[in-house]
Order: C-alpha cells, then sequence, then structure tokens
C-alpha cells in the first residue's frame, strides 16, 4: 500500500495540447479517491501519467514517497483496470491472471494460490479454463479486476472500469468495489464521468476540468458546498438549479437575494460574508430536493411562486420542472414527493430551505464563501 | 407450396444460365489444360510424335522420380522456397514492427516498399541481369569500389542459387511486409498497456503478446507465399537459364526444359502433376487453416 502525490503535474501533447494543467494532489495511503470530471477533463491522462503509460511534462509524481517520473510502469507496482477491460484475447482467464506474476517470476505454486484466492473472491472459478471471447460483459470485467488482485499492487488504477456495463451489473460491481476496498485496505484511484458512483464509492472526490483540478473533498462536503458552477451543476441529476440574481440591500443590515420577482431573504448567519456583495449580481445556487410544498420555519423558508412547465414522474420522486412566475430565468427543477402532480401551466407555490442556498459570483463562477450551515 | 417449389427451380436455372459463359470460360482456360496434361502424362507423348497411341500407365511418373536431374530440381526448389520464405519473413517482419510504430510519411514508405511488387518478373530479371553482370554490372563495380574483389553472381555455380534468392527477396518482400504490416496495425493496443503495467518488457511483450496474435496472419503469409515460391519460373527463364549447369534448375523451369527442349510432354505433364500435387497439398493446408480461424 502506497500514498500518490501529484505534485504540479502537467502534460502537453506533442500537438501542444495541454491535456494536464500543473495539477496537484495528495492521495492518501489507502485511500478510495475518485477522479471524477466530463470526458476531456484530463482524468484519464492523469490516471496513465500514475500508471506510467503517458509521460509526464513537468511536476514530480511520488508513489509511497518514491519518485517515479522516470520508473517504467512494471516498476511502478501499480495495477491498472482497463475501461474495455484489455485483456490478453489468446491466453485463457487463468493465464491472464498469471502473466503478471510469471514475469515476476513468483513461483509457481504461488501463483497458483494467488489465482484460486482471487477467483473465489470474485466468483470466477468455472471461469478459468476459458478465453476471453467466451466471456460476457461482466464477466471480462470480473477478470481484468481479478488480474490487478492478483498482482496485490500498492495501488490499484482504475479507468472507468464500470462504464461498459448495464445498470443493473454497474451498480452491483459498485457494490463489490466498495466491498473489495474495505477488505483489501488499498488505495485506489478511480477515474469516471459518473457522479453516481463518484458519490457513492469515493471516500474523497477530485473534480477536473480543461485540465485543472477545480475541488477536491469529502462526496458530501463537496455536493453541499461547491466550489463554483461548474461543480454545481456537475454533481447529481437533476443538477442545482443556477438562477441570474442580485443582493440587495432592504434596511438594517438586512440583505435579500432578489430574483425575477423573488426576494429570498437572506438568513442572519450569512449576512455578515454577503454584506460586502451588496448590490452585485450574483448566481443564485437552489438544489433541487430543498424546495418543499409545505412552509417551514418562517425564518428558514421562503416562499417562491413557480409555473409548472412538465413533470417526470420517476416512482420514487417526481420532478417537477418550472418556471419562475414571472416566465424569466432559466427552467427550475425540483424534486416533489411521489404522490406530486401538476397540470402543465398551473402556478404553484414551493417553499425554499434558506439555509442550502448558495451565492456564486457570476464573473468567476466561484461560491461566495459563507459560513456552514446553521 | 408446390407454386413455390417451381419457382425455386426456375430460379436455380436462370442461375446456371447466367453463369454459364464464364463458366464455360473457367472450363476451357483451367480445367481443360489440368485435365489435358493429366492425360498426357499417362501417354508417350512427345514433340517429335505427339499422339495418345501408347497408353504408358505410369511410366512417366516412374521415371520422373527415378531421373536424379529431377530430383535434383525437386531438392533444389525445396531449399530455395525455404530459404526465400525464411528471409523473406524474417526481414518483412522487422521491417513491418519498424514501419508499425512509423507515425509521420507512412504512405510514402509504403509507396516506395510496393515498387518491386509491382514489377513484372521478367523487369526484374532483365533489371537485376544488367546490374549483375560480371564486368559491366554497377554492383561489381561498386565493389572494386569500396576495395572488394568482383563477384562471379550468375556465373559460379555456388553463388547463382544464392544470387536468385537475394533477387526474389528484393522483389517479394513488399508483399511480406504488407500483409504483415496490415496484422500488425489491426492489433489491439491495450493488451500491450495492460502488459506493460503488469511488468513485461519490450521483448516479452512481443514474444508472450505479439506473435501469438499474430500467428494467423504469420501463418496465411507463410503459406501463400511457399505456394507462390515454389512456381518460380520467370526469374529463372531471365537470368539464369538453370545455369550455371543445372545450379539454378528449379522445377518450374525444369520441367520447360523437359517438355521444349528435350520435348517429352508426356513426362513434363509427369513432373507437372507431381508439382501439382505438392501445390494442392499447402492449399488445402492453407485453407483448412482459414476455416479453422473463423
Amino acid at each position: 500500500m502506497a500514498s500518490i502525490t501529484l505534485d504540479k503535474i502537467t502534460k502537453v501533447y506533442p500537438n501542444d495540447v495541454t491535456a494536464v494543467n500543473g495539477v496537484s494532489l495528495d492521495i492518501r495511503d489507502g485511500e478510495f479517491m475518485i477522479l471524477l470530471g466530463p470526458s476531456g477533463c484530463g482524468k484519464s491522462t492523469t490516471l496513465r501519467m500514475i500508471a506510467g503509460l503517458e509521460a509526464i511534462s513537468s511536476g514530480d509524481m511520488l508513489i509511497g514517497g518514491r519518485r517515479v517520473n522516470d520508473v517504467d510502469p512494471a516498476d511502478r507496482d501499480i495495477a491498472i483496470v482497463f475501461q474495455n477491460y484489455a485483456l490478453y484475447p489468446h491466453m485463457t482467464v487463468a493465464k491472464n491472471l498469471a502473466f503478471g506474476l510469471k514475469l515476476r517470476h513468483v513461483p509457481a505454486s504461488e501463483i497458483e494460490t494467488r489465482i484460486n484466492r482471487v477467483a473465489a473472491l470474485l466468483g470466477i472459478e468455472p471461469l478459468l479454463g476459458r478465453k476471453p471471447s467466451q466471456l460476457s460483459g461482466g464477466q471480462r470485467q470480473r477478470v481484468a479486476l481479478g488480474r490487478a488482485l492478483v498482482r496485490e499492487p500498492q495501488a490499484f488504477l482504475l479507468d472507468e472500469p464500470l462504464s461498459n456495463l448495464d445498470a443493473t451489473l454497474r451498480s452491483s460491481m459498485r457494490t463489490e468495489l466498495i466491498k473489495l476496498h474495505h477488505t483489501l485496505g488499498t488505495t485506489i484511484v478511480h477515474v469516471t464521468h459518473d457522479q453516481v458512483e463518484a458519490m457513492t464509492m469515493g471516500e474523497r472526490i477530485c473534480i477536473m476540468k480543461d485540465g485543472d483540478i477545480v475541488q477536491v473533498g469529502e462526496p458530501m462536503e463537496v455536493y453541499r458546498n461547491p466550489a463554483n458552477t461548474f461543480v454545481a451543476s456537475f454533481l447529481a441529476t437533476p443538477p442545482m438549479n443556477l438562477l441570474p440574481g442580485r443582493i440587495e440591500s432592504v434596511g438594517a443590515g438586512a440583505l435579500v437575494v432578489a430574483m425575477d420577482g423573488v426576494a429570498l431573504p437572506v438568513p442572519t448567519a450569512f449576512q455578515a460574508a454577503y454584506a460586502s456583495h451588496s448590490g452585485k449580481p450574483v448566481i443564485v445556487g437552489l438544489r433541487p430536493e430543498d424546495f418543499h410544498l409545505a412552509a417551514g420555519d418562517a425564518a428558514r423558508t421562503a416562499p417562491i411562486d413557480l409555473v409548472t412547465i412538465t413533470t417526470e414522474v420517476l416512482g420514487p420522486e417526481v420532478i417537477l420542472v418550472a418556471n419562475l412566475a414571472s416566465g424569466a430565468g432559466p427552467e427550475i427543477h425540483a424534486r416533489m414527493p411521489r404522490d406530486f402532480r401538476a397540470k402543465i401551466g398551473q402556478p404553484l407555490t414551493l417553499h425554499f430551505d434558506l439555509a442550502e442556498i448558495q451565492l456564486f459570483d457570476p464573473e468567476t463562477t466561484r461560491v461566495l464563501p459563507r459560513p456552514a450551515h446553521p | 407450396m408446390n407454386q413455390s417449389k417451381t419457382m425455386e427451380a426456375a430460379d436455380r436455372r436462370f442461375g446456371w444460365f447466367m453463369s454459364a459463359p464464364s463458366l464455360a470460360l473457367l472450363l476451357a482456360v483451367i480445367l481443360f489444360p489440368v485435365f489435358w496434361a493429366l492425360f498426357t502424362s499417362v501417354h508417350d507423348y512427345t514433340l517429335i510424335a505427339p499422339n495418345f497411341d501408347t497408353f504408358t500407365g505410369a511410366e512417366n511418373y516412374i521415371s520422373a522420380i527415378q531421373d536424379p536431374a529431377f530430383r535434383h530440381s525437386l531438392g533444389l526448389t525445396a531449399f530455395f522456397v525455404a530459404a526465400v520464405v525464411l528471409f523473406e519473413f524474417l526481414l518483412g517482419f522487422i521491417v513491418a514492427l519498424m514501419l508499425n510504430s512509423v507515425e509521420r510519411f507512412k504512405p510514402i514508405y509504403y509507396g516506395i516498399l510496393l515498387c518491386p511488387l509491382l514489377m513484372n518478373p521478367v523487369i526484374v530479371g532483365l533489371i537485376w541481369r544488367m546490374f549483375l553482370h560480371p564486368s559491366l554490372g554497377i554492383v561489381n563495380y561498386l565493389l572494386t569500389v569500396v576495395g572488394f574483389e568482383p563477384v562471379n553472381w550468375l556465373g559460379s555455380t555456388q553463388m547463382a542459387i544464392w544470387t536468385i534468392i537475394m533477387v526474389d527477396i528484393w522483389h517479394q518482400v513488399s508483399f511480406m511486409i504488407v500483409l504483415l504490416l496490415a496484422g500488425l496495425s489491426a492489433m489491439p493496443k491495450e493488451p500491450y498497456e495492460a502488459a506493460r503495467v503488469d511488468g513485461a518488457r519490450v521483448y516479452q511483450s512481443f514474444f508472450y503478446i505479439t506473435l501469438p496474435l499474430m500467428m494467423p496472419v504469420i501463418i496465411v503469409t507463410l503459406l501463400i507465399r511457399m505456394i507462390f515460391a515454389v512456381k518460380t519460373y520467370d526469374l529463372i527463364y531471365i537470368m539464369t537459364r538453370g545455369g550455371p549447369g543445372v545450379a539454378t534448375d528449379l522445377v518450374s523451369y525444369s520441367i520447360y526444359r523437359t517438355a521444349f527442349v528435350s520435348l517429352n510432354v508426356g513426362e513434363a505433364s509427369a513432373m507437372s502433376a507431381i508439382l501439382l500435387g505438392f501445390i494442392l497439398l499447402l492449399t488445402v493446408y492453407l485453407y483448412r487453416y482459414m476455416r479453422s480461424l473463423t
């Protein structure tokens, strides 16, 4: 097991495209770290640089405290699971698992013990004699995982390993990976563009965009305190509603967030933090689950008048798509209980939980710092 | 039911009708000569007495097999085929591996490599006969310029077969390169990355991944090349006429001599049948192997 440290890692491709731009990240020993971002954000390149499959243009890469910039992938003692599994097509499952051990001159008896142990762990014993072409996608996925496990490396690198599986299998593999990490305690770096994987699996999430790290933190911390509008709109479906607004003073130090036809009073706990932005435009971030049908404590909730555009009945919940009553601004998504129904064009009043409001600077898109939840 | 049966029969008749011209042509230019040769091979048919009056049974076959010159030709051809296929494969594979990792100017390399392959063997033979002329050829001139003794490329019984082998390699190696390169570029990239992380060095990746994955392409390429090499005739005719002596008397040329110099068409036909047998064997194996792949 080992920690992995990225110190101002940059990757510039020969065609002058900068894929990763001076990224610094500390992955702790035994941590389950998620690299999350849209395609092209540099997360896979970062993972491949950790593996040694991609040369590092500048910066330092440390695995277990050892600088590995110029160390061959073979000597980094890490294992990688590829998105398309990359099994050796001409070898049986058993030989696929044994290959890395054989190259490292592990004694045959030891190889057999380890293969049997991993095969039992993943439930692939009946497949050991088969070739990859005779396996289903889920089985190949397990073999690819087994090939990594059997090596007992210092760290596992997973490059979107679940993205080729169907939804049910993906969900069960998620649970299995979490269980595996719990059993083995080995450092895992998992690259994904799927925010559900990120939220459910990671001990910490590192969100990347355009070759930069945007935010690193525990899933709920990132979810509740997004660093900017990108993170706010990337995590969760439907994402945080982002609406144009303005902070206005209403005398005696009281502030409101004014949107078209709506004024949300700023909770007292946040007023000091937002005071300096008084009179300036902001982007108002409202999570869909913070809209409620009933008014709560008057100090905590504020009514918002909406006009229904449509409802999406998902089963466990209903997503209400609506406009502000004034008709201005982008669509608002709100999570409603499963029995909620509304006709198209029907006016509604929902109550927003003010303690959950997030405000962003429209120019920098960065969040305006405020105290944690009151 | 009944109607569909008659319609099917009508379809089939129409099919035969449409393919009849090409079938007739194939019959005339391929099957007829083959059967004619097989028929001739069991008769005493010479160009002095071109008739099928004397049925000789297996006599032509026995005398062909007992003929030391023919046996020499068979042995020499086996050696020639083994040498050209082996060297062309090794050289072709090395060049293909190098070209496979080339990023720029690939079409230009392709173009240059394909030039020899596009040339008629007769032209290749003529060019090289000029290049290798003992006193006027550019090869010997260059050798003397850098201080070597001139070589009697085609006149020495020791050297001549190797000269033919070298010219054949020059002519045909591109075939190997193109086929092997096609195989290499169709190889999946991912297993190599997996192998690198698994701890494989470059040579280990080659032996554990490239070779086994390339095996079908390699075997097919070798077999096709062998089938063609067995039939080598034009180069010999242009460059050495089987000489000096019988030093380059490959089996195709030997058959030609038996038929049109010794005028013994019957025995030459028997020799052709024996050669055809060998080639058929290779072809059947190739066909079976290719079927086993799918």
